[in-house]
């Protein structure tokens, strides 16, 4: 597929590189701004503005099946999406930054509207971190929380403490409830699908995929958890803490948020119903003391700053050492460090916002549902063609890692073992190592 | 200060009120009563001629569109003081002293409902009639009443009408004053026939049911019975006054909106009409135990009355259904609360009004949480919307200026009558415009006893409390006598 793509930035940076081994990819912005990483990458440039008419001409604009605008402004993105509507009728993939403008192009009023805005998808990296962090949050101690066919399927992972009656257990002996499978577990920052032989060590962190209610049960046994969330610490209030103490305060959960910029401390007081508003800064050690932050059931560090996030999650970790704590990443980079130095559950505006944009272009029967550890797994959807021959699932040999998480026929969810049997039409969730996923991926068709 | 408009505005005022002032020659005519032709017609003969007077040194002009604020404060202020003067006029004809005539007079249009009488035979329906007429021309505001009616106010009225009640909040129904001035009338209107039309079915007499519903909708609580509410002995009609009076002290504004445009939401969704809900339902609870543990009354005697009187006390009305000035002590403290919170904003209810009373609170709940969280931002929401910081400082402002006042008054009139209570409880009431006090100034009592300076303050605190304090502050600074050509 030929792609284009506007704006040679971080996230335009990703997505380059996930997408150009795969498709031909041409990139436009200011040369003189192009940062010397996007070199190493098989792509091709054009000078100048997305917004610019002659350089979307020369981007060879009528061979191109998707238009990625992801520049750092948000107008330009928007106008650049339209222009190309106007030339060629093709895919546009819009990334926006600021919720006015968000709001105005995604309302559910827009049908109402006379004239609808043009474009075919809306990405607000933020707004998806929000909803990833809520989904964490609301699942006691799990480090990550996924959800699959509306929420019937879910995604656990969790570290397995000193505590842990996994722990030390071969994976075919332990005892948890029917309907959940150990997906895969991460070792010193290194995924691998385990297979019923392993053992789970302290620190091991551990995938699980199964029913809504088997994880719920598993939640509730073996990951038992007396503190049920009742207050929350989000340290930067921003868009972020801004729609995550939305969220928090319609569920029931205190929230306190602590801002330095005293002028969207208002902003968040008055418009935000329950949540007490701080003004200070997160690195205050006094502050966090003295407003109680190590008795919160959980701590969300959400500034734009790495390293503000990293220092205020290390304090918090000093004054509780058993806190839940999550935090924000921007670097893929300093993502990494923060597990070093113990900071379990990391967040990435990026992350969520890839897999997001991965889904729309991939194949039509292919979904990345998940990304996990940072990308190093995904689950995958597909959809087994016509002419599959009826096999058990032992009978498969995917000559890679990967492994039939969930069966989905009709409505019905099964979660399969060895002696399952897979049917055309039938929907898998496949959990797979990212650099797998291809090999998955032509397996099924 | 132009001199010019402030006289031009009046005349024009008084011309209007003298064409009112006529109204009672009609009643006058069907109770065949001829004697009160003479007075009206008097009353309404000079206020028409002062204000032509007023006019013709103003020089006709009906140029207000350069009004100024320092004007507007002005013209509302001396609305109020002329046209209680030319409402006092009948009441010299039946033998009342001149300042107990504009005593009642002020008492009348103010809302208040002090009544400065004794006996009540004395005096024919068509005085009673006045009396009730003048609290409901008053209940509306007098000013809101000229803005709907005259035309030549069209572009001062916005001037005037926020200067008559200046509330935290400005409402407006419509985006036209004018518009706005004649939608509260409307609503104003309707609930006073609605009211009339329920009293009269509960067995009133027409005349008492008109005096009564014009009182109550005023909050202003004069009644033609010596006895007030209580004189008609039943049950039906007091609750049907209890209702109206309660909608009397809620904002007309949101009336409007549930009446006029049907929609409830508005109204019940407005956090001052909750509170001021919560107020009565809690308070009346809290009364009623304490009638019961007097155990001078039965059950249901005691939810009514205490409903009643506190619904009375809140809209600032001041009827009543029993004599509270014989209630416990508890039961008064319990009524003296009430009188110094007041109706909501936009009705026609006096006293602090309680938006005012409800932001007092959220703004101790604000200190005290600031004293635990040093750090922390807590803007004041009223309805979910911050409250803005110039308005904060007002209202705290006039919060602070309405306890002053009356503690000086208090203070003079303790001092003046030699009675705590009196002084007291008759400032509580006259400022926030509720009527009886306790004792001899009770609910079954009279001011007339009261000396001359008595009354002299209590007529300032009832113009002062009326008009909301803040004319009357902003007239204390040198810079608004300032007059110019």
């Amino acid at each position: 597929m030929n792609i284009l793509l506007y704006g040679a930035t971080e996230l335009g940076y990703m997505l380059a590189q996930r997408l150009c081994q795969e498709h031909s990819l041409t990139l436009i912005d200011d040369l003189k701004r192009l940062p010397d990483k996007f070199n190493n990458l098989d792509l091709s440039f054009v000078s100048g503005s997305g917004a610019d008419i002659d350089a979307l001409e020369q981007a060879n604009m009528n061979e191109c099946e998707l238009f990625i605008a992801c520049s750092t402004l948000d107008e330009a993105n928007i106008v650049s999406c339209w222009t190309v509507k106007k030339i060629v009728d093709l895919e546009t993939i819009c990334f926006i930054r600021t919720m006015e403008l968000y709001k105005n192009l995604s309302s559910k009023k827009l049908d109402r509207y006379l004239t609808r805005y043009d474009i075919d998808t809306l990405v607000w990296p933020e707004l998806l971190l929000t909803q990833d962090i809520f989904r964490i949050i609301s699942v006691p101690n799990a480090i990550d929380v996924e959800y699959f066919a509306e929420g019937r399927a879910k995604l656990f992972e969790y570290r397995i403490d000193e505590h842990s009656s996994l722990r030390g257990q071969l994976i075919m002996e332990c005892s948890f409830p029917p309907n959940v499978l150990i997906v895969g577990i991460t070792r010193e920052q290194n995924l691998f699908i385990p297979d019923g032989s392993t053992v789970i060590h302290k620190d091991d962190k551990v995938i699980f995929m199964g029913t809504d209610s088997a994880l719920d049960t598993l939640a509730a046994t073996i990951f038992k958890s007396n503190n049920v969330i009742k207050t929350a610490v989000l340290i930067g209030g921003g868009s972020v803490g801004f729609m995550l103490a939305q969220r928090l305060e319609r569920t029931g959960i205190r929230v306190k948020i602590i801002e330095h910029d005293k002028a969207r401390c208002e902003f968040l007081a008055d418009n935000l119903k329950k949540s007490l508003i701080l003004h200070g800064d997160g690195t205050d050690l006094e502050l966090l003391e003295g407003e109680g932050v190590d008795d919160a059931d959980v701590v969300v560090c959400i500034t734009n700053n790495d390293e503000k996030n990293l220092l205020c999650s290390l304090l918090v970790k000093q004054l509780e050492p058993t806190r839940r704590i999550i935090t924000r990443v921007n670097n893929l980079r300093t993502g990494q460090l923060f597990e070093r130095v113990g900071i379990d559950v990391t967040v990435s505006s990026r992350d969520s916002a890839i897999k997001e944009l991965l889904n729309r272009v991939q194949a039509r029967n292919v979904d990345i549902l998940a990304l996990v550890e940072g990308g190093q797994g995904e689950v995958l959807r597909l959809t087994l063609p016509e002419n599959f021959q009826k096999t058990r699932v032992v009978d498969l040999d995917f000559k890679v890692q990967a492994i039939i998480g969930i069966i989905k026929r009709g409505r019905k969810l099964t979660i399969p073992n060895g002696g399952s049997i897979l049917e055309a039409g039938d929907q898998l969730k496949i959990f797979t190592m990212a650099e797998d996923a291809e090999t998955v991926k032509n397996f099924f068709s | 200060m132009k001199l010019n408009n402030i006289l031009n505005a009046l005349g024009i005022i008084l011309v209007a009120f003298g064409t009112i002032l006529l109204t009672p020659i009609v009643v006058a005519l069907i109770e065949q009563e001829y004697t009160s032709v003479l007075p009206f017609i008097t009353a309404s003969l000079t206020s028409i001629a002062l204000g032509f007077l007023f006019q013709h040194y103003g020089g006709f002009s009906r140029n207000f569109d350069n009004l100024k604020r320092n004007e507007g404060l002005l013209i509302v202020s001396l609305a109020w003081v002329v046209t209680a003067a030319m409402g006092a006029i009948p009441y010299l004809f039946y033998g009342l002293s001149p300042l107990d005539a504009y005593f009642e007079s002020v008492s009348g249009i103010t809302t208040t409902g002090a009544t400065i009488l004794v006996d009540f035979s004395l005096y024919p329906k068509d005085f009673f009639f006045w009396r009730s007429l003048s609290q409901w021309l008053g209940g509306m505001g007098i000013i809101v009443l000229f803005v709907a009616i005259l035309p030549q106010f069209a572009v001062a009225g916005r001037q005037i009408f926020f200067a008559e009640a200046p509330g935290p909040t400005e409402e407006k129904v419509t985006p036209r004053i004018t518009h706005t001035a004649k939608a509260l009338w409307l609503v104003y209107i309707l609930l006073t026939v609605l009211e009339i039309a329920f009293l009269f079915a509960a067995g009133m007499p027409l005349f008492d049911s008109i005096c009564n519903a014009f009182t109550t909708m005023a909050a202003g609580g004069f009644s033609p019975n010596p006895l007030s509410i209580m004189g008609y002995e039943s049950s039906r009609i007091t609750w049907i006054v209890t209702c109206f009076m309660f909608l009397a002290g809620s904002n007309f504004a949101l009336q409007y909106r549930l009446l006029i445009q049907g929609k409830p939401r508005p109204l019940l969704q407005n956090e001052e009409f909750r509170f001021y809900g919560i107020i009565v339902v809690v308070v009346s609870s809290c009364l009623c135990i304490s009638l019961l543990l007097d155990g001078t009354t039965t059950a249901i005697h005691a939810v009514r009355d205490s409903l009643f009187q506190i619904v009375s006390l809140i809209t600032t009305t001041g009827f009543s259904s029993a004599d509270f000035a014989l209630w416990s002590v508890s039961a008064q403290t319990i009524l003296l609360t009430m009188m110094l919170i007041g109706g909501c904003a936009g009705s026609a209810g006096g006293g602090v009004k309680v938006i005012r009373v409800l932001f007092g609170f959220k703004y101790l709940k604000r200190e005290i949480t600031q004293i635990i969280h040093p750090q922390a931002i807590l803007p004041i929401k009223i309805d979910h919307k911050p409250v803005a910081q110039d308005t904060q400082s007002q209202i705290v402002g006039f919060l602070f200026f309405y306890i002053l006042l009356m503690t000086v008054s208090a203070i003079l009139v303790t001092i003046i009558e030699g009675d705590a209570s009196i002084g007291l409880v008759g400032t509580a009431a006259t400022i926030g415009n509720i009527g009886p006090g306790y004792g001899d100034i009770g609910p079954m009592g009279s001011f007339g006893g009261l000396s001359v300076l008595t009354k002299v303050i209590f007529i300032i605190n009832m113009i002062v409390g009326r008009l909301e304090l803040i004319p009357f502050l902003a007239m204390l600074h040198p810079d608004f006598w300032k007059f110019r050509k």
